[in-house]
């Protein structure tokens, strides 16, 4: 293979930069003073992320991000490769049928759940409720299948050889199946969490009550509170916007090949 | 007996959450379609048709029809194209395509919501990016998302930078996957770049196409929060979706029959697409060995 062009290579990575101009510009801005902005002036501030942080309450949504993408993480994942499992090693009645409910649910458009699952959880009491962002998101039809095809590709014969030892399906599962599953149920708990972070239409509708605002929410709110373009902060909205999207690039950052293998395995199996 | 209950003790808890909150609810919607309810009164009374035909008779519903067809028959093949060709070009594994794959991902894993704020930024009038481009070269302003021909076009741009780089990466698989053989076999045969292109890289990814125009398309008929944040379906409906009015209708006005009636039509519309695709596609996309 040759050597790559300098120069190709320079304008290739011009164009990455180009390309993310608009975010990189947001988060440079979110670091200057308003006047500084508007008089097109440079002077450093953290305040835009102490007023965020303090004033408009974004160190709560942050948290309430953390603590709803976590849930719907570990449930998701835990009943997703359960599943999985069963549906890798199993025939039994129905397991046919069973899955294709599981893969159909791929092609359905989640708008048609919207009001019902909303009067769901309002007659069970859920409304305004971290149970109430979660539940509906737990299951997730991808991961079961994604995980279904993974396990099939580990040899039943270390299976077998467990049971020989009076393993239960339950011991088999943890001690074998989900060891040898680790770079798959890895990259499917990216890309849940990942979802569930970026989530905005479900809290909108699930979620009055302030305190319990995700990130997306406690964003759209804070930008759209004075409509009317000269009246909007902008370093102040880009600090929120930054707090939003900071810690998705820097896990982005940290584990960018397991997440682009995952999204790849999914896509050609 | 255990033993046999075991695997479908494995399968409850998904396929209970899966009933509660994907399945139970389409029938519900349908029932609650043809019912006229506020979320408060105590009686739901039926109603036939009437929220259908309230539908059909309304500029509203027309007018989001026509603007999101629009929005996915513009933006979904521009998006595959796009990602073709950018995946062609990112295929050697050196850290220069490496870097371009992660930039050119990046925004497909950020918060749209966010995504929306920043170009709200930049197309905004007075202060944006764009306009002081403009400027810059001395060409005046332009009300990006203030005029109506503009709004939804400064959509399609934006939708299209933040999904382009998926496309890319499912596409830079499938074409990992075709292999050399047919590459050389071409250039012994000494046939030109397009010719090459057309005749052997877009049959070969055939699949990887079917795949990415099925969920785009779903995707692009359910677009929503871009809409939200950035437009609100104005100037004056301009950028008005689907989702955006069954939001709208359903809680903002809390018209739960009629939402529900745009929520089944928006649903059977999308079964419909994706049947006919299988027709018209699916015959196509046997050219893996």
């Amino acid at each position: 293979m040759k050597p790559s062009n300098p120069l190709i290579s320079g304008l290739a990575l011009a164009a990455g930069l180009l390309f993310l101009s608009p975010v990189l510009y947001s988060i440079w801005m979110s670091f200057q003073t308003a006047d500084a902005y508007y008089t097109g002036t440079i002077d450093f501030t953290l305040s835009n992320f102490e007023l965020a942080i303090g004033q408009y309450n974004f160190a709560r949504y942050l948290l309430n991000s953390i603590i709803v993408s976590g849930l719907v993480t570990l449930i998701g994942l835990a009943v997703a490769t359960c599943a999985a499992f069963a549906f890798a090693r199993y025939t039994f009645r129905g397991s046919n049928l069973l899955f294709g409910a599981v893969v159909a649910t791929l092609m359905i458009p989640s708008h048609i759940t919207l009001i019902p699952n909303y009067l769901t959880l309002a007659k069970a009491g859920l409304l305004d409720t971290y149970a109430g962002l979660v539940l509906p998101a737990i299951s997730n039809g991808f991961a079961a299948f994604f995980l279904r095809q993974y396990i099939r590709g580990i040899p039943r014969a270390l299976d077998e050889a467990a049971y020989m030892d009076g393993a239960s399906p339950l011991k088999v599962l943890w001690r074998v199946i989900i060891p040898l599953s680790k770079p798959a149920i890895l990259s499917m708990g990216l890309y849940i969490f990942i979802s569930e972070w970026n989530n905005y239409i479900w809290p909108l509708v699930a979620i009055g009550r302030e305190d319990l605002y995700t990130l997306q929410i406690g964003l759209a709110r804070l930008y759209r509170v004075n409509p009317g373009e000269d009246i909007i902060n902008w370093p102040l909205v880009m600090a929120a916007s930054t707090i939003t999207i900071l810690p998705v690039i820097v896990g982005f950052v940290l584990v960018e090949r397991h997440l682009i293998r995952g999204m790849m395995m999914g896509a050609v199996k | 007996m255990l033993r046999r209950m075991t695997p479908y003790l494995f399968v409850l808890p998904l396929l209970a959450f899966i009933a509660v909150f994907t399945y139970v609810p389409i029938v519900q919607s349908m029932n609650l379609s043809v019912r006229e309810w506020d979320f408060l009164s105590p009686t739901k009374p039926f109603v036939g048709l009437d929220n259908y035909r309230l539908l059909l008779d309304s500029r509203e519903f027309w007018n989001a029809l026509r603007v999101t067809a629009v929005f996915a028959i513009i933006s979904v093949p521009l998006r595959l194209l796009l990602a073709l060709f950018i995946a062609t070009q990112l295929l050697r594994e050196t850290w220069v395509s490496r870097i371009m794959r992660g930039a050119l991902f990046l925004p497909a894993v950020t918060s749209t919501v966010a995504i929306g704020v920043v170009f709200s930024w930049v197309f905004s009038t007075d202060y944006g990016m764009m306009n002081a481009l403009l400027k810059s070269i001395g060409l005046p302003k332009i009300a990006w998302l203030q005029e109506p021909h503009v709004a939804l076009w400064v959509l399609i741009f934006v939708n299209t930078w933040k999904q382009l780089g998926y496309d890319i990466i499912i596409y830079i698989a499938g074409l990992q996957a075709i292999g050399p053989e047919l590459y050389d076999a071409a250039a012994v045969d000494g046939g030109r770049k397009g010719h090459v292109f057309r005749r052997i890289t877009v049959p070969l990814v055939m699949p990887t196409t079917y795949f990415l125009l099925m969920i785009s398309v779903i995707e692009a008929f359910q677009v929503f929060t871009i809409v939200d944040v950035m437009t609100k379906g104005g100037p004056a409906g301009a950028t008005d979706m689907l989702v955006n009015m069954l939001y709208r209708v359903g809680f903002n006005l809390f018209d739960i029959g009629v939402g529900s009636a745009l929520a089944v039509l928006l649903f059977i519309l999308l079964i419909t697409l994706a049947v006919i695709k299988s027709r018209v596609i699916g015959r196509k996309v046997h050219y893996e060995a």
